[in-house]
């Protein structure tokens, strides 16, 4: 089978690909998550200005496509800004600053559907807002906003491929340049597919194990 | 002597709604006050004001000589002292039932864990519900679930107890063992302010029964008087309504 052939071939090449691949994912998604914490805790906070902040933060991001927001960082702002950036970096910010907006909404979410009841019962005991937040809300709000993390997880590593057009030598770009060579479309795009796929399998599957583990007295 | 709570010319607004309209109550120490009324008439929040769960609009909320609605005081402090019971129970379901009453004895360094535990334990033989510690509040009935909130109120010895309509979500058969423990909250001393529909519990328990009807204090007096002889026509035509 040619398929099977080609696979193996590539096999080295896919590999060091899919690490970058990963590399960037994992990078993104780390720094993705801090801003997704800090800005959600902001648009529930009862500060107006942080509030607005991250609402032009989201609509931003939002409103543009990863594409266009890749283009800038790595073309625009180091010209804007007279600095050299590399294109891993480039990309670990866009990626970042994508999720991160689409995390944040998580974020608020996950701790608006935590009953009211409760931020209330834990400050008539004394508890300030921070540890009410820490040991009561965030807790709680962890449990709904799971399947939505784990969602913009996958989103995320998908949007990786994206990142090829500013030059990251990732899964699909790497399929691109063999494509280039050996013009073997159809089984190419094939594995690279096959790579994505097995990746965000194991991702969702991690993700369903956690969600049983986090029920609590059931 | 200082009353234990001292309101005065409380007024509280939600938007364009006047909900407290002009409120003057003092409570002493060691006395059992139930408000009652329709629904609607502001009790609750009228409860609510007493530890800043709501902002008053204006007037004054003294409790323990702190004036709450000052900005300046450290309302946490102010809260360590008064317990509130709500109506929803509001139990951390993520925590364990003693870890429920531990938290904010052991987060606000009041107790070292060993010390919180104990005195969690204690708590829960006293509500009666020792053999329920290690459970967690979803597999409590909703008057186990109450208690457990009243133990974990207590656990930061406050002075002061504020139950929001503490029997009003159970089922009928499980408010007489909620009673029960709050009867001997009152029997020990606790100044209690009891936002209820148990006419029963406010009759026999109370030392004092405010009749409350759209923002104002229509009526009070010792439970006997209010019930037996109620000189406001809007009382009695309530209590006409309830018993």
């Amino acid at each position: 089978m040619k398929l099977i052939e080609l696979f193996i071939q590539y096999f080295p090449s896919f590999t060091s690909a899919l690490l970058y691949t990963l590399k960037l994912t994992a990078m993104s998604l780390f720094f993705a998550s801090i801003l997704g914490i800090v800005f959600g805790l902001f648009s529930v906070s009862g500060n107006r200005a942080l509030k607005t902040l991250t609402k032009i933060y989201v609509d931003i991001i939002r409103g543009t496509p990863l594409l266009v927001q890749a283009f800038f960082v790595y073309f625009g702002l180091p010209q804007a800004l007279g600095i050299r950036m590399t294109a891993i970096v480039a990309g670990t910010i866009t990626l970042s600053l994508n999720a991160g907006a689409y995390m944040s909404e998580i974020v608020r979410g996950g701790i608006e559907s935590v009953d009211k009841g409760q931020m209330e019962a834990a400050r008539s005991l004394g508890l300030t807002y921070p540890i009410a937040m820490i040991r009561v809300i965030l807790p709680q709000a962890v449990r709904t906003m799971m399947p939505s993390i784990i969602n913009q997880f996958i989103i995320s590593l998908k949007d990786t491929s994206i990142l090829s057009v500013i030059g990251i030598r990732e899964l699909t770009m790497n399929g691109k340049i063999i494509i280039a060579n050996n013009m073997e479309a159809i089984r190419m795009w094939t594995i690279v597919a096959f790579y994505y796929l097995v990746v965000c399998t194991i991702l969702s599957r991690i993700a369903k194990a956690l969600e049983r583990r986090m029920s609590y007295g059931k | 002597m200082a009353s234990k709570i001292s309101v005065q010319g409380l007024r509280k607004t939600f938007g364009d709604l006047e909900v407290l309209k002009g409120m003057d109550v003092e409570i002493q120490e060691g006395e059992v006050v139930c408000l009652i009324g329709p629904s609607g008439s502001g009790k609750s929040t009228f409860l609510r004001c007493l530890n800043r769960l709501e902002k008053t609009t204006a007037g004054r909320v003294i409790v323990d000589g702190n004036e709450i609605s000052d900005k300046k005081i450290n309302i946490n402090k102010v809260r360590e002292n008064i317990g509130m019971v709500f109506q929803h129970f509001n139990l951390f379901p993520n925590l364990t039932v003693l870890k429920n009453i531990m938290l904010a004895p052991v987060e606000l360094k009041k107790m070292d864990k060993k010390h919180a535990e104990e005195k969690a334990r204690q708590l829960l033989e006293r509500v009666g519900l020792a053999d329920k510690a290690d459970a967690y509040p979803i597999q409590l009935s909703g008057g186990q679930k109450q208690r457990v909130a009243i133990a974990r109120s207590l656990a930061m010895n406050p002075e002061i107890m504020l139950f929001d309509e503490p029997t009003s979500a159970l089922d009928p058969e499980m408010v007489g063992e909620v009673l029960e423990v709050m009867k001997q909250l009152a029997a020990e001393g606790m100044t209690m302010v009891v936002v209820t529909h148990e006419m029963g519990f406010a009759r026999e328990v109370s030392n004092r029964v405010i009749f409350m009807d759209d923002g104002v204090i229509v009526e009070e007096g010792k439970p006997t008087e209010i019930f037996s002889n109620p000189r406001e026509e809007r009382t009695k035509n309530f209590l006409n309504k309830v018993l």
